[in-house]
């Protein structure tokens, strides 16, 4: 739910001098000197949408820990039972998946806005929140919010918010690409209106022209870098250096539309030759999508800084079994393969 | 077979009090609401490791999903695999043994069989009596093939000299040869499953292993040697060869 590819019209706001703009330039392709030792923590990536080659990329840039949240998989579901599979698959294979690459994987779950307007399914997957939701690893109601901003949209985000505020999680709000200011603004509105605590709702997919208001207000706000039609990195560093790290995350949300996995590791890149302080890279890249989650209570950073430790439960008469991050690794540019 | 009692008695002897209150609490509840207990024990029960015979590398916490489960009823247990996160597959897997009625889980074990993901596999195949007492010849050597083929070490299966058979021998067999064809080994202690269904193919692999510069290969011959001779008599021997070796990833 995060494209509409609108690749003309989007203007730089490139805002740095001459000499970074040529520095950044220069730095393509070999911006990972710029981050070393830094690790990251990526609230927004639909890893089911990307292949094994993302998930090597990003465990090299050091992304340790990720959330995917449940969306709209480009096209309409036409049952629940495609509902409950792809949401057993977030707690399931994908989280495998993403362990053998070293990666912590979390979700969010919900029912996204699109298919809110299904009203007949949407009664049917409302049904089965509440038993996703008490998972293991399952961080927060999300993404949920408004796409068109019809009836049935707001009726079903404010009954997640609901099944939130019962089950003490945070939210994860995606804010509509059309109208978005107003979006934004309503999202906000309902949730204060639902006694959700703004630090329980992280406002996805800001701008330049909704920040100020989503932070004013006490809730946090996620930018996503996402080519063309969201930010670009460029704009996001000047946002950081105008109202500073706190309640401020980068996410990538790449998914099955032309976007990049790799946006966060990028995004501190180039904060840090525009000379962002290494503190406010590491709030905006890692810490504050982590503090904003782990208020759902399944977030242990010790179970992912230093590598997936091996599960105790995988352990038979001494022998461990295939562990986290070290499934084997394909040099990819090698010719021959074995 | 493990009573009820038995686990009832090995969770109070590694919950703490708040944990027993709890779960306590959720054993008053039927049906849905006791399905959904069994999704939340993760946030009211610690993941301690159970050192006993009886539940040897087990965690507190699966324990306590198996207890929850032997009072659940089949639809309920059916929608609980229906929508398992991994940890969750896990102890449903594992528990199969002690659900009432084992015999209906077949399909559900067969596709823990199936799985990719490493932990779910790991508890069908390993430490679980549930395929040495429910599982045809065809899945039992399914089962044992996998294992080798993912090069997981297989003496942690249990009743695996028991259901040795002939078809598993052959097609052991067949498999080594399409690793050596491919310049590949097979884990030595494979050669264990062979003993008791010699025949001219195998023979030869048996030769052929004992001119091998492995010496583990080497000595995998000679036990397999010794134990079409004195049936029985490399009994414990095998032993040296279920250590990590370099191909294991289990």
């Amino acid at each position: 739910m995060c494209q509409e590819h609108k690749p003309i019209g989007n203007p730089s706001h490139f805002e740095g001098t001459e000499q970074e703009k040529t520095t950044a330039h220069a730095v393509d392709g070999t911006f990972a000197q710029y981050t070393q030792g830094m690790k990251f923590f990526d609230p927004h990536v639909h890893m089911t949408s990307r292949t094994t080659d993302d998930y090597q990329a990003l465990a090299d840039a050091g992304v340790v820990a990720l959330i995917e949240p449940a969306f709209w998989l480009g096209q309409p579901r036409t049952g629940l039972a495609s509902f409950k599979d792809y949401f057993a698959s977030l707690v399931g294979w994908e989280r495998f998946r993403s362990s053998q690459f070293g990666i912590k994987h979390y979700c969010t779950i919900g029912l996204n806005s699109r298919e809110a307007n299904h009203e007949a399914l949407a009664e049917q997957v409302m049904e089965i929140l509440p038993l996703f939701l008490q998972k293991e690893g399952v961080v927060g109601v999300g993404e949920i919010g408004f796409d068109d901003q019809t009836a049935a949209e707001e009726k079903y985000y404010r009954a997640q918010l609901e099944l939130a505020k019962e089950m003490n999680l945070p939210v994860q709000v995606h804010t509509p690409h059309r109208d978005k200011k107003k979006g934004t603004e309503r999202s906000m509105a309902i949730a204060l209106e639902h006694g959700i605590a703004p630090n329980m709702v992280i406002i996805d997919h800001n701008n330049e022209e909704t920040v100020k208001s989503v932070l004013d207000q006490g809730f946090y706000a996620a930018f996503t870098i996402y080519p063309f039609t969201k930010m670009g990195n460029e704009r996001m560093v000047e946002i950081v250096k105008q109202y500073g790290p706190e309640r401020i995350m980068v996410n990538s949300a790449a998914d099955w539309g032309i976007s990049d996995p790799l946006a966060i590791p990028k995004t501190a890149a180039l904060m840090k030759i525009k000379e962002v302080p290494d503190e406010h890279i590491r709030l905006v890249t890692y810490q504050n999508a982590l503090d904003a989650f782990a208020q759902s209570g399944q977030i242990q950073e010790a179970d992912f800084i230093h590598g997936l430790e091996i599960d105790q439960t995988q352990k038979f008469n001494g022998n461990t079994v295939l562990r986290g991050g070290q499934a084997p690794r394909i040099d990819k540019d090698s010719l021959i393969i074995r | 077979m493990k009573t009820n009692l038995q686990i009832t008695e090995t969770i109070v002897a590694f919950a703490n009090e708040t944990e027993l209150s709890w779960l306590a609490e959720q054993k008053t509840l039927s049906g849905k609401a006791l399905a959904l207990a069994f999704v939340k024990v993760p946030r009211f029960i610690s993941k301690k490791i159970i050192e006993s015979s009886e539940f040897s590398s087990w965690t507190l916490d699966q324990l306590v999903r198996l207890d929850i489960l032997i009072q659940l009823d089949a639809a309920n247990i059916d929608s609980l695999f229906e929508t398992a996160e991994m940890q969750e597959a896990v102890a449903l897997t594992r528990s199969l043994p002690f659900l009432p009625n084992p015999s209906t889980y077949l399909l559900r074990a067969t596709d823990a069989v199936r799985s990719n993901m490493g932990p779910v596999f790991d508890a069908i195949a390993f430490g679980n009596t549930y395929p040495k007492d429910y599982f045809s010849e065809a899945a039992w050597n399914q089962l044992v093939l996998k294992c080798i083929f993912n090069d997981k070490a297989i003496h942690q299966i249990i009743g695996l000299d028991e259901r040795s058979n002939q078809d598993l021998a052959n097609t052991l067999s067949d498999f080594a040869h399409e690793r050596w064809a491919a310049d590949r080994r097979v884990p030595s202690q494979v050669w264990r499953l062979v003993p008791r269904f010699m025949n001219e193919t195998l023979q030869a692999d048996i030769e052929k292993l004992a001119q091998s510069e492995n010496s583990r290969d080497v000595l995998a011959a000679s036990l397999v040697k010794q134990e079409v001779q004195i049936p029985g008599s490399t009994q414990g021997i095998w032993h040296e060869l279920e250590n990590p070796e370099p191909i294991y990833t289990a």
